[in-house]
């Protein structure tokens, strides 16, 4: 479970300091996919980078299963799967590789590396480039690599930002199987997207955020009924104020 | 330690793969040094025997006045050749070494016994190019001088040794191995500079690098400490560079094996003990070098950025080398403690085969680690800033 309280940060800009998160609130029970919907710019990424201890909030706090990162990053940090913004693999390493490194830094042996990749493999399609050096791989290809690289140490939760950008209809579809499949495994799936009609069809709960603050927070049927809108697209609009970079 | 391991040993293997990378550090450094370095040996035997041994090219101005002096010459190896128009200006464009000039009153002053006038022109700002012609002229001159003074004696019946109140002789303590040539006298800046930034590609890669390819971001979200990740990459770039350098000095051995360095003695002549203490020596600027490097890293901003700071690092090691060529002093031991002076102290000591004390070496190595130990100090708290894995 993921509870954010309250949680400011602000940056350094040529022009001034910069507020991207200005008081974010929700939780991300277990068992649900919690989407994080918002334009580009709104501050989910940084919301998501301080839930993964690469940024202190200012003020307020968030817990990871009951645990302030503040506090016990490691232990933050072993219970949590991260899709980062920048995929970011190595490109000398096979996904093989790239895999078994994280499985060895999370403090994994061999053999449960070994069999907790061929899972992976086996649920995200990996068969025909595991082997293969990430050197010229698609997006896709990338995309499935890192995911399989976030979860190898089986975390309780997971978080994803932004995980279908970039990925055709196809990979697309079969990421949605995949995270919907970690959810009834009784995991915490926390997702970022700018793109409402994802976040529709895969998320139990959708929290709004525009502007560093959070504009909605609801199940999907819940934010119809609090908008007074029968279309969801309508909703969102709604609740953010206006339609700019939603879309993009 | 087993996360140390498994990042140490991911960085090795990236590196390796990296075909640029290898090829830089296992290839183009270890023949490209030692083959310069032994070709400028060979060249400068050669240029040595030459203007030792090979017949001299000497101008003279009025060798009509002293037929006697000029033809002794020519029976000396001498080429007396007709001089040019304008003498000064030829020697400053550098067409002779040496031109003597013979002046009218020669043959009145001679006959009279009076000290007859011969003048060496030359340019005294290229000691390079013309000190050994110079010298082999004016040995030739004080020569002929003192064997006509000694007739001179002879024929008015005195005994030449009275003119001879002294005599000089000489007794040089070096030990053969002490008295290397010019390229070992290169190979302390070599070997520190080399030592230093060695392992600079793999040090930028593995950190500036990673930033910008993004997948620092991944790294820094698994539970390892941030200071194991950065010792981790300090290790991989100093056992990188450790290697590398390996290579290079077995090449640089290998090389003056091979060419010809003309009779001058350019082995490098260090036995395993000493390749122990050179070992030793350079070691902590390896580690030294990678911290400064992974520390600079972190704190670029890109890349680029990263390899801009180099040609001012490359500076650093050449500090010592400059000054001691300006200033030759005599080793105290806090310039021991110095970083690269003290390395560059003892590497010349161990080629020379002198004995180093424990004080000695501790001071050395004491002051180098604590050095590394500040570096690396600094580069662990710029690996803990926000902007480090987000900027860029």
């Amino acid at each position: 479970m993921i509870q954010v309280e309250d949680v400011h940060k602000s940056f350094a800009s040529p022009t001034g300091r910069v507020q991207a998160v200005a008081g974010v609130s929700f939780t991300a029970r277990d068992g649900q996919v919690t989407g994080l919907l918002g334009p580009n710019g709104a501050g989910k990424t940084t919301t998501l980078r301080m839930l993964y201890t690469l940024m202190r909030p200012e003020s307020g706090r968030v817990l990871v299963d009951g645990i302030d990162p503040a506090l016990e990053p490691a232990q933050v940090r072993a219970r949590l799967g991260v899709l980062p913004d920048a995929r970011g693999i190595y490109k000398r390493l096979s996904a093989r590789e790239n895999i078994e490194y994280f499985g060895r830094l999370q403090g994994l042996d061999a053999s449960l590396i070994e069999q907790r990749t061929g899972r992976l493999v086996d649920a995200l399609g990996m068969h025909d480039f595991i082997d293969r050096r990430a050197e010229g791989f698609s997006q896709g290809q990338r995309t499935k690599t890192a995911i399989a690289r976030a979860l190898v140490h089986d975390p309780r939760n997971v978080l994803l930002d932004e995980p279908t950008n970039g990925l055709d209809v196809m990979t697309t579809r079969s990421l949605r199987g995949f995270l919907l499949a970690l959810r009834d495994e009784g995991r915490c799936v926390l997702l970022s997207s700018h793109i409402m009609q994802e976040v529709a069809q895969l998320c139990d709960r959708i929290v709004v955020i525009a502007r560093g603050r959070v504009a909605a927070d609801g199940t999907p049927d819940e934010l119809r009924a609090a908008t007074g809108c029968t279309n969801l697209e309508d909703a969102f609009v709604k609740a953010i104020g206006t339609d700019e970079g939603l879309f993009a | 330690m087993n996360a140390l391991w498994t990042i140490l040993r991911k960085e090795l293997l990236d590196a390796f793969r990296d075909r640029r990378m290898v090829l830089v550090a296992f290839v183009v450094m270890p023949l490209a040094i030692p083959l310069v370095l032994a070709g400028t040996n060979a060249l400068s035997a050669r240029k040595q025997a030459q203007q030792l041994e090979g017949p001299l090219r000497l101008p003279v101005v009025g060798a009509e006045h002293a037929p006697n002096l000029v033809t002794w010459l020519g029976t000396h190896n001498v080429a007396v050749l007709a001089p040019p128009a304008d003498v000064d200006a030829a020697v400053r464009r550098q067409e002779y070494e040496v031109v003597l000039r013979i002046g009218e009153q020669y043959g009145a002053d001679w006959r009279a016994g009076r000290p007859a006038h011969v003048e060496m022109v030359f340019d005294s700002s290229r000691p390079l190019d013309s000190g050994m012609a110079v010298s082999r002229v004016r040995g030739l001159l004080d020569g002929y001088s003192d064997t006509v003074g000694t007739l001179r004696l002879v024929a008015r019946g005195i005994h030449p040794s009275v003119a001879s109140p002294l005599q000089v002789g000489i007794r040089d303590v070096a030990s053969p191995a002490a008295r290397f040539d010019l390229s070992q006298q290169i190979l302390p800046y070599l070997l520190l500079l080399l030592a230093f930034i060695g392992g600079m590609q793999l040090a930028i890669d593995s950190t500036a690098g990673e930033r910008e390819r993004q997948s620092l971001e991944p790294l820094l979200a698994t539970p390892v400490a941030r200071e194991t990740i950065i010792s981790a990459k300090i290790l991989a770039t100093s056992a990188f560079s450790l290697l590398s350098l390996a290579v290079t000095l077995i090449a640089y051995r290998l090389a003056f094996a091979v060419v010809p360095s003309g009779g001058i003695d350019s082995s490098f002549a260090v036995g395993p003990g000493g390749l122990l203490q050179l070992f030793v020596t350079i070691l902590p600027i390896v580690l030294l070098g990678a911290t400064l490097l992974t520390a600079l890293a972190a704190f670029a901003r890109s890349y680029r950025e990263a390899q801009g700071y180099l040609p001012l690092l490359m500076f650093l090691p050449m500090i010592p080398t400059l000054v001691l060529m300006v200033s030759p002093v005599r080793t105290q031991l806090w310039m021991l403690a110095v970083p690269f002076l003290g390395q560059n102290q003892l590497i010349l000591r161990v080629l020379r085969s002198e004995p180093i004390t424990a004080l000695e070496w501790a001071v050395n190595l004491g002051a180098a680690f604590a050095v590394v130990g500040v570096v690396w100090f600094v580069a662990a708290r710029l690996y803990h800033r926000e902007q480090l894995a987000t900027s860029g």
